[in-house]
């Protein structure tokens, strides 16, 4: 449980820190792509190409300067030629406002920035300095200059932010993370308490409102479903015990009356006789009355209600020594090897105790003839194994393969309902032919 | 044992078939003082105008049920109770037993089982002085007044849990009693924990009564399971 949202927070955090680099690296190229756009157009062409063709086409005539294509300049840009001395020797046009004579230092101002407020451009050419003038606020124009350093430890730096930013990101997807495992924890304990059919309110709050209310929803449908079986268990469970409780008293007095008139001197042989099988048969329903409520509950896989620790030893030896009490023929022998003497499981003793007399019984009402039983016992790994075999002829396979149904008619009961009772325990139950028959029992240990 | 069949018996049932059935049942086994009643006041009246010697406890009764009638019984006398009821679950058995009933027997039940446990009733409850007190194992006398053994003139003492542990084996002669059953009785403890006193007890206990300690002959071993106390009838 706590693994999986554990998990869900890990892949969150790490696929967060992931996408958050992802985007920091394409917004970098991004960035570095349009800074570098620094291209500025003045009617689809750039200034420092009109310039160059303005260069060109300026050829030196008699009468002074001529361009050989007039459109090379556009009307609202200008163009000046600064001779040697600073004076314009030709002009294109140029505005009121630009001035006739250039000292060096506005040379040097108007070469890096603006002249009169109009970004300009100049050209050197063999007989001057060619300028050419663009409309005023086209352009921006910014000095940048960087150091060497600044350029030769450009890598480190930008893998630095870059590892710096994924560790923010790391940080902050850790924030939301453990917010978000935090819930998740509380849908999980809730979908587990679901499942073990305990009771679940989750509120009904933030991102998760949806699922909490499902699982609500949910548990009050199980919660409704269970006890509408409840109810019907119960109703079951209390008509099979009044039908046997009724059967009681009316058994009674067939018994009572077969076994008077059985012994009474009045009756003939044959008779005495059909009074016996009365006694016998009835002795049979009594049995069956017996065994009707624990095989109904069982059929249903109700859980034992009066579950305690229970020893396992002491009570496999009561019940081998019972059944030899009871008269157990020397054809059978016993042979009991109990390792663990600490065992202690939890269960309903006298349905254990039932499952493993039926058990041993099953062997000894399958060899008629004798055989040797073996029980041994032992722990592993949290379970107790208890491990029912004996050397006679086994069972017909056909009862192994039918072990888990009840039966419908008493006959061979034993085995299923062995099988039942270690099943509603929490365990397992084995069953094969091996040089006679075998059973292992295991048992969560207490 | 003539003086148990005199003892007076009261039946008390709802069924007036079962009452009378049971009531020529025991008639016929010998018992001619039987009292009938078929709710809990007839009971009770029965009860205070005679002392009757043993009770038959049907627990569903027309006025009320027979657990309580048990314990108003209780109130006044101490005659011993058999509970016979159509209620077959565990959980009323252990009831009707931790009232403090004497037996509890589950409808249907054959004549026989009835008498026999209604004798043990009685024996245990009006005999108890007349209970064996001592028995031959061999040549060996064994007396539970003394709490010792005589052989050949010379007396042996048990100790106090030998003579719990002989006592036990004594009461289920030529049955096994669980290595458990023999630890709860002697030290009120699982068998877990005293594999090694209980066989030094055991032993013990050959080296005085048994002609060759090694190889008993009464005190027997039941491997893996208990001890058995063999005595053959003569």
């Amino acid at each position: 449980m706590n693994k999986t949202a554990l998990k869900i927070f890990t892949c969150f955090t790490a696929i967060s820190a992931i996408v958050a680099t992802i985007l920091l690296i394409i917004n970098f190229l991004g960035f570095a792509f349009i800074g570098s756009d620094v291209s500025t157009n003045i009617h689809g062409n750039s200034p420092q190409g009109m310039l160059y063709r303005v260069s060109e086409a300026l050829i030196q005539t008699d009468n002074g300067f001529e361009l050989t294509n007039e459109n090379t300049i556009p009307s609202d840009c200008w163009c000046i030629l600064i001779d040697e001395g600073g004076d314009i020797i030709w002009s294109k046009n140029k505005p009121t406002d630009i001035p006739e004579h250039y000292s060096i230092n506005d040379i040097a101002k108007m070469t890096r920035w603006f002249l009169n407020d109009y970004p300009v451009y100049v050209h050197t050419e063999d007989y001057g300095l060619l300028v050419l003038g663009i409309p005023k606020n086209a352009v921006g124009k910014y000095d940048m200059a960087y150091s060497m350093e600044w350029f030769n430890t450009l890598p480190q730096r930008l893998i630095s932010i870059l590892i710096l930013n994924l560790c923010l990101a790391a940080v902050l997807a850790c924030v939301f993370g453990i917010n978000l495992y935090r819930r998740l924890q509380v849908l999980l304990n809730g979908i587990n308490n679901l499942r073990q059919e305990k009771d679940v309110r989750l509120k009904e709050k933030g991102i998760f409102r949806e699922i909490s209310r499902s699982i609500n929803n949910t548990a009050i449908a199980i919660e409704r479903k269970n006890l509408a079986l409840s109810q019907r268990d119960n109703a079951r469970s209390n008509w099979i015990s009044g039908i046997s409780h009724d059967i009681r008293t009316p058994l009674s007095l067939i018994m009572g009356y077969s076994e008077a008139l059985s012994e009474s001197g009045e009756l003939s042989e044959k008779n005495k006789n059909k009074a016996e099988t009365i006694t016998a048969q009835s002795i049979k329903i009594k049995k069956l009355i017996e065994d009707l409520n624990l095989i109904s509950s069982l059929e249903y896989d109700m859980q034992p209600s009066k579950k305690s620790n229970v020893r396992l030893c002491p009570l496999i030896r009561q019940i081998v020594t019972d059944i030899m009490n009871s008269g157990l023929s020397d054809n059978f022998e016993t042979e009991l090897n109990l390792q663990d003497e600490k065992a202690f499981v939890s269960a309903d003793e006298s349905l254990l105790e039932r499952a493993i007399f039926n058990l041993i019984n099953n062997s000894i009402t399958h060899n008629k003839g004798g055989c040797k039983i073996s029980i041994s016992e032992y722990t592993e790994n949290g379970i107790v194994h208890l491990n029912i075999s004996d050397n006679g002829k086994g069972v017909p396979d056909k009862v192994i393969e039918s072990i888990t149904e009840i039966p419908k008619s008493p006959h061979g009961l034993g085995l299923p309902m062995a099988y039942r009772i270690i099943y509603v325990h929490g365990g397992k139950m084995t069953v094969k032919n091996r040089n006679g028959f075998f059973v292992n029992i295991e048992l969560p240990l207490e | 044992m003539d003086e148990l069949k005199n003892k007076k018996i009261l039946i008390v049932d709802d069924e007036k078939e079962l009452l009378q059935m049971t009531e020529t049942a025991l008639r016929n086994e010998g018992f001619f003082n039987i009292y009938t009643a078929e709710n809990c006041r007839e009971a009770l009246e029965i009860i205070k105008n005679q002392s009757i010697a043993l009770i038959l406890l049907d627990v569903m009764l027309p006025d009320g049920d027979g657990f309580s009638l048990f314990q108003q019984i209780r109130k006044i006398s101490q005659t011993p109770a058999i509970f016979l009821t159509a209620k077959g679950e565990a959980e009323d058995k252990i009831h009707g037993l931790g009232l403090g009933a004497d037996d509890y027997i589950v409808k249907p039940f054959l004549m026989k089982e009835l008498t026999l446990r209604i004798t043990a009733v009685l024996r245990r409850a009006y005999q108890i002085r007349q209970q064996e007190t001592e028995f031959y194992l061999g040549e060996k006398h064994i007396s539970f007044e003394t709490a010792s053994v005589t052989s050949q003139g010379k007396e042996k003492s048990f100790t106090a849990k030998e003579f719990i542990l002989l006592k036990k084996l004594y009461e289920n002669k030529n049955r096994i009693v669980t290595n458990d059953a023999l630890c709860m009785t002697a030290w009120g403890d699982v068998y877990y924990g005293y594999e090694n006193t209980l066989m030094v007890h055991i032993r013990r206990l050959r080296e005085k009564i048994e002609e060759n300690p090694s190889a008993p002959n009464y005190l027997t071993t039941v491997k893996g399971l208990g001890y058995k106390l063999v005595i053959k009838d003569e």
